[in-house]
């Protein structure tokens, strides 16, 4: 429904006369002045909660995400030092921006051992779109959105980062970890 | 002889010192700084030397910088010997008002008398406004020379918005003169030493004062002639460097000048309340003469110039609480409402002084 403004307001005597609205005006802006300068000094003696400012500075201090936050992919390095992924494709396939390349390798097929394994796999991200749809068609948990947006090179080829860059330990991506397997479902047959 | 021209020349400098080096330099930081502390942001905070911020403040030196080294550019077609001397006759008005705006009271400081006033004038009060209304002549030209459409905009609204809040202005100040029976600013601040304070004389005076002021300013509810949002910048469209810088130190040394008005025409000057200067030397009497007068001097000095500071702060203040008025409506204001009202101040303090 669109929303009108009356713009004929009736206003009282009080509020024509200008000085007292004015005033009231002048009182709100004041609270909000001395109510942030007394909680804006503490703040350079190490204390931060008391400010109402919500500007972050933002190379010093960074904003916690919230968890379902697409920052830039990253590889899971499973606790048996080895990626989790299986070279399967699915993600190069699902990948809208044709991003990731991965050229896959055979493994001799001993027990304990994955079959297939990721010989090279990059992602650039100067052609990411940050979509998240890797980490949706991943079968294998091995590829997840992590917190990180703040990719800026000054030479475009370093945008694309290798499999060296881009593995994290499995433990750190515990908390994404979950929350993908409650929002895309993928383990619950 | 040698001794009142130094005196005189030792005043000149503090004044110079207080107004160009100190006030308004440091008004540039509060103005950004106080601005953004008031809509919960953080301001200006990314200027540093040796990794240290000291709240902002080392923005004035890298303001100062810039403006320096800026490239000082002419526009095609502008009349080059008019815009360039236009901020000088926007600025010095500014500067030159202070001539004879008191600081302080007179002090016996070894067997001379020192009276804190540069050029202690008998019609103090009207060379001010005749001063001030020069530095419309600065604006008005600015605007004509840059052969801008947005400046010459500006500069009309300058012209006429100037000049009515100039009639308002002046009318509604003669109360503070009736009540005061004198035009010169030393004698106006030494009456409110135990008489009433101007403010509750002549309350109504007093606001409409302020308004006028603030419009004579052209600082933000009236800021019709600058407008960033519709004329660009008005009169200073077209100017860049250190005369992009005099405009804007003109702005804000005119803003101490109407605080340093207001606090002599309706808020004390120079005294504390209910403590006369006899009662605070009697206060120094241990220090011996001289250096109580001095004492009493330095206090008395510090007094006026926080109270100034007091109405820059609601200057301030009044600038990011309200929007900007639409142009016919800062012409009605002006002589639809503080026109009539000042005339009936003025018959209103005549009746009450002719009763009582």
């Amino acid at each position: 429904m669109a929303y009108y403004v009356d713009r004929n307001v009736k206003m009282t005597w009080w509020e024509r006369s200008y000085i007292p609205e004015i005033l009231r005006g002048m009182m709100i802006t004041s609270r909000h002045f001395f109510k942030n300068l007394f909680g804006f000094v503490p703040f350079f003696l190490g204390k931060k909660k008391d400010r109402e400012i919500f500007t972050v500075y933002y190379p010093e201090e960074t904003m916690q995400f919230p968890i379902a936050y697409r920052g830039r992919p990253v590889l899971a390095l499973g606790e048996n030092n080895l990626p989790n992924c299986v070279a399967c494709g699915l993600c190069e396939i699902a990948c809208p921006a044709y991003c990731i390349d991965i050229i896959p390798g055979e493994n001799s097929g001993k027990q304990n051992e994955v079959e297939r394994y990721p010989v090279k796999f990059s992602i650039d991200y100067a052609v990411c779109i940050f979509c998240g749809f890797c980490e949706e068609a991943c079968p294998e948990e091995a590829i997840f959105m992590s917190d990180q947006y703040d990719i800026t090179m000054l030479d475009r080829k370093k945008m694309k980062y290798e499999m060296e860059q881009l593995l994290v330990p499995v433990a750190d991506l515990k908390d994404r970890m979950d929350f993908c397997r409650k929002m895309y479902g993928k383990w619950n047959y | 002889m040698w001794i009142d021209l130094a005196i005189t020349m030792v005043k000149i400098l503090f004044i110079l010192t207080i107004t160009v080096g100190f006030f308004a330099p440091v008004l540039t930081w509060v103005e950004r700084k106080q601005s953004a502390i008031m809509q919960d942001r953080i301001g200006a905070n990314r200027a540093d030397i040796l990794g240290f911020t000291a709240l902002g403040l080392f923005h004035i030196i890298a303001d100062a910088l810039k403006m320096f080294t800026k490239e000082d550019f002419i526009p095609q077609g502008a009349n080059r010997a008019l815009h360039t001397l236009s901020p000088i006759i926007a600025l010095v008005p500014a500067i030159v008002t202070f001539a004879v705006v008191p600081f302080g009271g007179q002090y016996m400081l070894w067997g001379k008398e020192v009276s804190l006033v540069i050029s202690d004038l008998d019609v103090g009060i009207l060379f001010v406004f005749a001063i001030s209304s020069i530095a419309t002549y600065g604006y008005v030209v600015a605007g004509w020379s840059s052969n801008n459409n947005w400046s010459l905009l500006g500069a009309m609204r300058t012209a006429s918005q100037m000049i009515s809040y100039e009639v308002a202005m002046g009318l509604t100040i003669i109360g503070v003169l009736m009540v005061y029976g004198s035009m010169q600013l030393t004698e106006i601040g030494a009456a409110q030493e135990t008489g009433y304070w101007g403010f509750i004389l002549q309350p109504v005076g007093f606001v409409m004062f302020f308004t006028a002021a603030i419009a004579e300013n052209k600082r933000v509810p009236f800021d019709a002639p600058e407008a960033e949002s519709e004329l660009v910048a008005g009169y200073f469209t077209e100017y860049s460097g250190l005369k992009f810088g005099m405009f804007f130190m003109a702005e804000f040394i005119e803003m101490v000048t109407i605080g340093a008005i207001m606090t002599i025409l309706f808020f004390g000057a120079w005294h504390i309340p209910f403590l006369p200067t006899a009662t605070l030397l009697s206060m120094f009497d241990f220090l011996g003469d001289d250096f109580s007068n001095l004492v009493v001097m330095l206090i008395h000095v510090g007094v006026f110039f926080g109270k100034v500071t007091f109405f820059i702060f609601v200057q301030m203040i009044i600038r990011w609480t309200l929007p900007r008025f639409r142009y016919d409506q800062i012409m009605k204001l002006g002589w639809k409402v503080l026109l009539p009202l000042s005339l009936l101040n003025i018959v209103g303090t005549g009746i009450v002084i002719l009763l009582f």
